[in-house]
């Protein structure tokens, strides 16, 4: 169920939102996570596309739908998914950076990576709107794609 | 929150605001600064996109796995850009301030005509999009971090296998 919380959106309270996102999702809570999102909230992951013959799927959609099984794809591949949140600021009218270092060991297979046990640790840059409600509402985030592939062992570009 | 404006004396550049500036302050907030940055990008004018640096830039181009400080390296990353796709068109969607923070989101897409990044010039277009955070200081940047996935990268310009970049 998504919380509501009564304080003000302020740049800290944001902020606080955020923070919190990463501390449940450190503990693999992808429920909690979600609780944190309005129940429309936008997802944007750059950099995944998965070009076929005829069409490219990209993370582009929404928190529910597409954020919450990818989130649970990471951590069942990567059973020891863990994150280092190295910056966030922030602004009062909600918008949150955050400087944020992913890392696991993969476990089972990836997209078309398969699973050699090796570990992957790449900086990623999160954009978050956080709503007057304070449920976060967007969610967009960048990374290399390319370094985690390459540190998995995976050196086709797909 | 809009950050409050600063007081520079550090831009002599013209040509970023098409203001002479000769040794005497301006005001720009954080937001005008990296503006200026990209708008400079923009129009491939790098030495107006580097007046807006600090002599001690910190340069993190993650996808590159490049950290250095000194304006040099980013000089460089600019640079290459435009050399190996001459008609270069940025395109900023979203700027978003955060205290001295500013963190644009944009397109660059063009057309390539040299090798870049290691990889042959197959006249492929690209088009990447991209985010930079961007510290300022001083009406000027101090510190930027450059992310974009070097996997999309490499599949517009045909690249095949990372171990194997020049390999068409």
């Amino acid at each position: 169920m998504t919380e509501v919380s009564q304080r003000p959106r302020t740049a800290e309270s944001a902020a606080g939102i955020v923070a919190e996102f990463f501390d449940r999702y450190r503990a693999h809570d992808v429920e909690g996570m979600t609780d944190l999102c309005s129940i429309n909230a936008g997802f944007f992951y750059v950099p995944v596309e998965l070009w076929g013959k005829q069409r490219v799927l990209r993370g582009d959609g929404k928190v529910r739908t597409i954020g919450k099984p990818l989130w649970g794809g990471l951590i069942t591949a990567f059973p020891d998914l863990s994150n280092t949140v190295h910056a966030i600021t922030s602004n009062d009218d909600g918008d949150v950076v955050a400087q944020v270092d992913i890392e696991g060991t993969q476990q089972l297979a990836w997209g078309l990576i398969t699973p050699a046990g090796r570990h992957y640790l790449e900086p990623h840059l999160f954009i978050f709107h956080v709503g007057p409600d304070l449920l976060i509402d967007s969610i967009t985030a960048y990374w290399n794609d390319a370094g985690i592939s390459q540190q998995l062992g995976h050196n086709e570009v797909d | 929150m809009t950050s409050p404006a600063v007081t520079s004396t550090a831009v002599t550049s013209t040509a970023a605001t098409g203001t002479v500036v000769t040794g005497t302050a301006v005001s720009s907030t954080p937001t005008q600064t990296v503006q200026a940055f990209l708008d400079a990008f923009a129009r491939h004018d790098i030495d107006a996109a580097m007046a807006l640096t600090d002599p001690q830039v910190s340069v993190t181009v993650h996808p590159l796995g490049l950290h250095e400080a000194g304006p040099d390296a980013l000089r460089q990353i600019l640079a290459d850009l435009v050399r190996g796709f001459p008609d270069l068109m940025i395109t900023v969607g979203q700027v978003i301030t955060t205290g001295d923070v500013v963190t644009a989101l944009f397109k660059a897409e063009g057309t390539q005509a040299a090798d870049y990044a290691g990889a042959i010039n197959q006249e492929k277009h690209l088009d990447i999009d991209q985010a930079w955070r961007f510290v300022t200081g001083g009406g000027v940047i101090t510190d930027v971090a450059a992310y974009w996935c070097q996997a999309q990268l490499y599949r517009r310009l045909a690249v095949k296998r990372y171990d194997e970049i020049a390999i068409a």
